[in-house]
């Protein structure tokens, strides 16, 4: 008696959720991208979710920085580029060792070798950056602190971009291809056994990243930061150690899809900008500090990007995004899963 | 000279500041600085630091980084030109109405974006930008994309002296404007919204309005400026809306310091003629000098957050010597600085 009143409360409930705006959106979303891939063929889900995984990598750095942090990074494409580039260097540095020395298990390995080895790259770029940069500003002002951290971050971005060009030159530094699998066909689509690997890695981070912050200690740390700094000082939380790990994870998730991209887009100085924007839209879109929804809305800003493209032509990928974003926070400026974004009257 | 004296009083400008601006009229005269290159490294300086005013002006008093800012010069640059081009108006005039879109554009987004949060606006306004930029490169047929527009120059002259004295006169004219409603209690309010909301509205000041009359005078000024850059290049591509320009302008004020709008057009000369002297020097390492204005911005923010101005006021401006506070204007109340 009690478990039907259960389960039907769990139905209605479920009902509800879906008629918000986020069960909407995501109803919305998974329609239209099947009706894309009626109509333009399969590669449009194919690529949606090779992308989209990514961006929602990159998307749940982001998120977490500003939620835990407060500073919105907009050196992030730059951790993605970094990630690429030390993928890059290891990818080629394992490919001659390997040529050097045939048969040894580095040529199995490589792969991971590469993109572990960028992941830890990232990781110590941002516990440096925390340490050098951002707690050097926390421990003078911490007036205007969004503002004044956006600018920071824009000059390391700098000196990373540039820095790259400095150091290794503007060239495109790729790598044919990760794994030396065939393809795979899926649904009558060819999908090359890179994209899956790189699709599957990223769901398994994605599922370690929710695993850690939910269940382990520090994550639940972290989550408590980002809710209160003050109490979470108050129940003896070592704010030091949660920032750099926070910094940490965060350029970490960013340098993770720069080098699982990398056989996709080659690295190049300024190849932070296409990330930044990128997840810069999603995390707008599903509103500034929301983790878990940024996951979704990776996929959800992939998929509009590839119908743009697909649609419209290269060259429209800025403006049919850029108009959607205007139009959701016209209508719901906390964006479509919800935040805590005070409006102008709390600064 | 006691009606030089209440003029300069009128606009704002110190003695130091007046002699500053002479010095800029005079030197392109004075024989190691009167070739051509460098007068052209002046132009560009001046509109850079004509730039840093008016970013500044949304920047330093309301505290909205105003990030897709190079694209409001590029659209003011952009109508010119193609007005130019299309339907043969002149560029003189054409440098008047680009004002009109840019700001139409700023005034929308304001609208639209300032009722958020600083960092929602900033985004936002980079997200135009951007929008602005690709539409820029696709739509063809009306300014040639990544091809080039080419335009009229304003004058037929090849020198670059009478721009500089153009872009001197513009710079001057945006300085003055933008003096005279910070010194008014609009600037006030501006100044209170940017350091306290809280306190501003209970002053009875309705913070979305003033933002958004902020953000749409910095706009139009940067299509106004962006009209000038059109017709003194000839040429125009859409790279000029990049944000890595509107990068530039933004270290330029931050080092010159921010709310103070003459920090900016101080940091700026330096800041370009140390690009182009780097260019050309150290054309091995591509990319220096902007590593090394990366760091400065990253000291100047951490270790200086006033930059340039607050170290000029806390050394000259609290100076306990005559002439220099003769100089400063310290002991003028007319000034009003």
């Amino acid at each position: 008696m009690g478990l039907i009143h259960r389960f039907k409360s769990m139905l209605y409930s479920t009902f509800a959720n879906i008629r918000s705006a986020a069960g909407i959106t995501i109803t919305l979303t998974i329609i239209i991208a099947i009706l894309g891939a009626v109509d333009k063929g399969s590669y449009i889900i194919v690529n949606t979710i090779v992308t989209g995984g990514m961006w929602a990598l990159m998307a749940m750095g982001l998120a977490l920085l500003f939620g835990v942090m407060n500073v919105a990074n907009f050196a992030h494409g730059e951790f993605f580029m970094v990630g690429a580039l030390a993928a890059y260097f290891i990818m080629t540095f394992s490919g001659q060792y390997v040529a050097a020395h045939p048969g040894t298990w580095v040529a199995g390995a490589a792969p991971f070798l590469g993109i572990f080895g960028a992941t830890i790259a990232g990781s110590l770029f941002g516990a440096v950056c925390e340490v050098l940069v951002f707690r050097q500003l926390r421990k003078r002002s911490r007036e205007q602190w969004v503002m004044n951290v956006f600018i920071l971050t824009l000059g390391i971005s700098v000196i990373l971009a540039n820095g790259h060009q400095l150091l290794f030159g503007t060239g495109y530094k790729g790598i044919v291809k990760y794994l030396d699998l065939p393809s795979i066909s899926i649904f009558q689509t060819l999908i090359s056994s890179d994209r899956i690997f790189v699709f599957l890695l990223g769901m398994v981070a994605i599922i370690v990243f929710w695993l850690f912050m939910k269940f382990s200690k520090t994550g639940r740390a972290i989550r408590a930061v980002s809710q209160d700094e003050t109490g979470a000082l108050m129940v003896g939380i070592d704010l030091n150690r949660i920032q750099i790990l926070t910094l940490a994870i965060s350029s970490a998730l960013a340098a993770f899809s720069g080098a699982s991209l990398l056989f996709m887009f080659p690295a190049y100085p300024t190849m932070g900008m296409a990330p930044l924007y990128n997840s810069w839209f999603v995390v707008i879109v599903v509103g500034m500090g929301n983790v878990g929804a940024a996951v979704i809305g990776g996929f959800i800003v992939a998929l509009f990007q590839i119908l743009t493209t697909v649609y419209f032509g290269e060259g429209w990928g800025f403006v049919v995004p850029s108009a959607l974003i205007i139009l959701i926070l016209v209508v719901k400026p906390s964006g479509i899963f919800g935040s805590s974004v005070r409006g102008v009257l709390e600064q | 000279m006691d009606k030089i004296r209440r003029v300069l009083d009128w606009a704002g400008i110190t003695p130091l500041g007046g002699l500053t601006l002479l010095l800029l009229i005079l030197i392109p005269w004075v024989p190691p600085f009167n070739k051509e290159y460098l007068i052209r490294w002046l132009v560009m300086g001046v509109l850079v630091g004509a730039q840093a005013i008016a970013f500044d002006f949304t920047s330093g008093y309301i505290n909205i980084v105003n990030f897709g800012f190079c694209a409001f010069f590029g659209l003011g640059a952009y109508t010119s030109a193609v007005l130019a081009v299309r339907l043969g108006v002149s560029p003189w005039i054409g440098m008047f109405i680009g004002i009109l879109p840019a700001a139409l554009l700023g005034f929308l987004t304001g609208i639209l974006t300032l009722r958020l949060r600083g960092i929602i606006a900033a985004c936002m306004a980079w997200f135009v930008g951007l929008a602005l930029m690709g539409i820029t490169t696709k739509w063809v047929k009306l300014t040639e994309g990544p091809l080039s527009l080419s335009c009229p120059t304003l004058l037929k002259t090849t020198s670059n002296l009478p721009y500089l004295y153009i872009i001197l006169a513009m710079m001057l004219v945006v300085y003055i404007v933008l003096k005279w409603v910070v010194r008014s209690p609009m600037g006030l309010a501006f100044k209170a919204i940017g350091q306290n909301m809280e306190a501003a509205r209970t002053s009875g000041i309705n913070p979305v309005r003033y933002r958004i009359i902020n953000f749409t005078v910095s706009c139009a000024f940067a299509g106004w400026l962006g009209g000038f850059y059109a017709h003194y290049y000839g040429v125009l591509m859409p790279d000029v809306m990049l944000t890595t320009k509107t990068v530039e302008v933004l270290v330029v004020v931050t080092i010159g310091g921010r709310g103070s709008l003459w920090g900016g057009l101080f940091a700026a000369i330096p800041f370009v003629y140390g690009t182009e002297l780097v260019r050309s020097f150290f054309s091995k390492y591509p990319g220096i000098n902007l590593v090394l204005y990366g760091f400065f911005l990253l000291m100047v923010m951490i270790y200086y957050p006033g930059g340039i101005a607050r170290v000029y006021q806390k050394t000259l401006g609290q100076s306990k010597n005559r002439v220099v506070r003769w100089l400063t204007g310290r002991d003028n109340p007319s000034l009003r600085i």
